[in-house]
């Protein structure tokens, strides 16, 4: 009991060791909610192209590159993206690394939220579209007021676990030099010599960040699923 | 609003083709203001393609449709101010399901006719007065019956004061015991000289209300006339075997 006081100490209270956890905590937090925003803007619009193209044949170049960068993003390895963000399309700016990160994040998770969101609209009963039009709503009025707010609700869960994914990922962020969670207990694993206290305390506060995210979802589906019946 | 008995459509040589498929076959005939059409035929003849083009929710492959004289089918046509002016009510009632009734009323009367949300929902609550369904203003599609939802759809699109109203299979997706509640409304809404033509399988509604009966078989309008003499003296075969199967 005394060793685990003094194993406290030495990793998390002396020289203030905590605070890297706490940084490294904050800067995860801000790099995935700012790529949860980047990709919820991207996904939207890549899926409403995407659908557009499908169910009115508008749109082929602006689709067809979306579909290249829906297959060059799930295809390559995130951390790869990571890299090349960092080191070839900024390789000769000073850009600030939270910036880059973010980006990478959120080109990243823009791919598969796109994909979850046109899952979404196309799931939407053809007659909404016909209803909306037949009033005389405009094509995007109609996706605006009528198809994007049931597909929204629809997708609300699957986009909720895939910026849980996404918090979890960002913890490659120490490759490119970010003070995350994850380095964050590493720089503490250097300094100490030991990896047990700092690895365990970083992996706690993932998963509870990853409990407490799950049970809200959860708590949203049952809503989603009641109301309105 | 054109007066009774004016030319609403003037509709010639409409044809439809969904790839080699010849739908729509050269169908030619006039809708007047004030007229209740009703449209029968077999299952696949087209009377669907033929009700959508008249909105053109289906974009007729040639012939011309006018509406009030203005050509429907050019290009330079506002489509969604010319939808503004037709109701269309569907076998499916394609409610929205993430509104309350009273929004389904007053979304497009705010957003199209830009009318004030006091003023649109007064005049929601008179129209689901006139379908004895006040009480049901806050809530959800989903908690209504189908006859229920049809009558909500039907009047949602009369909150756009359409000029004339498009009917595909009002009743056909109801239970048995509801079909009269929908019935009813429709032949409230003639009896106060709506335009309307309607794609249905009730023969009864179509002989007391309807103003003329078009048949449509195989894309081709192959007999029109009043009711009367449509059902009592039917001149085509194919009307004379299709009337003997469902009567
Ligand atoms: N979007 C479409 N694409 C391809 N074919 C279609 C389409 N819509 C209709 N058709 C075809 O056109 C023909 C006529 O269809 P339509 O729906 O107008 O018939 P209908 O008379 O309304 O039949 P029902 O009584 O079954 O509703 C059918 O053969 C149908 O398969
Ligand atoms: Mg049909």
């Amino acid at each position: 009991m005394e060793d685990f006081k003094l194993r406290f100490y030495t990793n998390f209270i002396k020289d203030d060791r905590y605070m890297y956890l706490v940084t490294g905590l904050g800067n995860t937090l801000a790099i995935t909610f700012l790529a949860v925003l980047l990709g919820i803007v991207l996904g939207f619009l890549v899926a409403i192209i995407r659908s557009t193209y499908d169910k009115t044949g508008k749109g082929r170049i602006l689709n067809a590159l979306c579909r290249v960068y829906l297959t060059v993003i799930r295809g390559t390895p995130m951390m790869v993206q990571l890299m090349i963000m960092c080191y070839v399309v900024f390789g000769n700016y000073n850009m600030s690394k939270l910036i880059v990160a973010t980006l990478a994040f959120g080109i990243n998770s823009g791919a598969y939220v796109a994909e979850i969101v046109r899952s979404g609209i196309m799931s939407i009963d053809p007659g909404q579209l016909e209803a909306g039009r037949s009033l005389g709503f405009g094509y995007t009025q109609t996706m605006w007021y009528i198809i994007m707010p049931q597909a929204f609700k629809n997708v609300l869960p699957a986009l909720a676990n895939e910026f849980i994914v996404l918090l979890k990922e960002t913890s490659v962020c120490g490759y490119i030099g970010m003070m995350d969670l994850t380095r964050g207990g590493d720089i503490i694993r250097s300094r100490t010599y030991e990896a047990f206290m700092p690895l365990i305390a970083v992996a706690i506060i993932y998963l509870v960040m990853v409990i407490v995210l799950s049970w809200l979802v959860g708590k949203l589906e049952r809503r989603l699923r009641t109301s309105e019946r | 609003m054109s007066g009774k008995g004016e030319v609403l459509f003037e509709i010639q040589d409409l044809c439809k083709a969904f790839g080699s498929n010849l739908v729509l076959d050269h169908i030619s005939t006039q809708i007047k203001s004030g007229e209740v059409v009703v449209i029968v035929g077999p299952s696949g003849s087209g009377k669907s393609t033929f009700l959508r083009s008249l909105n053109l929710l289906e974009i007729p492959t040639s012939g011309t449709i006018s509406f009030e004289g203005q050509h429907i089918t050019d290009k330079k046509t506002d489509l969604n101010r010319y939808r503004q002016k037709i109701g269309m009510v569907f076998q499916h009632f394609n409610l929205f399901p993430h509104k309350t009734i009273l929004e389904n009323l007053t979304l497009a009367p705010i957003k199209l006719l830009k009318k004030s949300r006091e003023e649109a929902e007064k005049e929601a609550r008179g129209l689901l007065a006139r379908v004895g369904l006040e009480e049901k203003a806050g809530a959800y599609p989903a908690q209504l019956s189908g006859g229920q939802k049809q009558r909500i759809a039907i009047v949602r699109s009369l909150a756009m004061h359409p000029e004339v109203m498009l009917f595909d299979e009002p009743t056909s997706a109801l239970d048995p015991e509801m079909v009269g509640e929908v019935l009813n409304v429709m032949t409230d809404l003639a009896r106060d000289g709506m335009t309307m033509v309607i794609v249905t399988h009730e023969m009864g509604f179509a002989r007391e209300v309807g103003t003329r009966v078009i048949f449509i078989d195989e894309g081709v309008i192959k007999e029109e006339n009043n009711p009367k003499d449509f059902f009592e003296h039917p001149q085509n075969p194919r009307l004379q075997e299709f009337l003997s199967k469902i009567i």
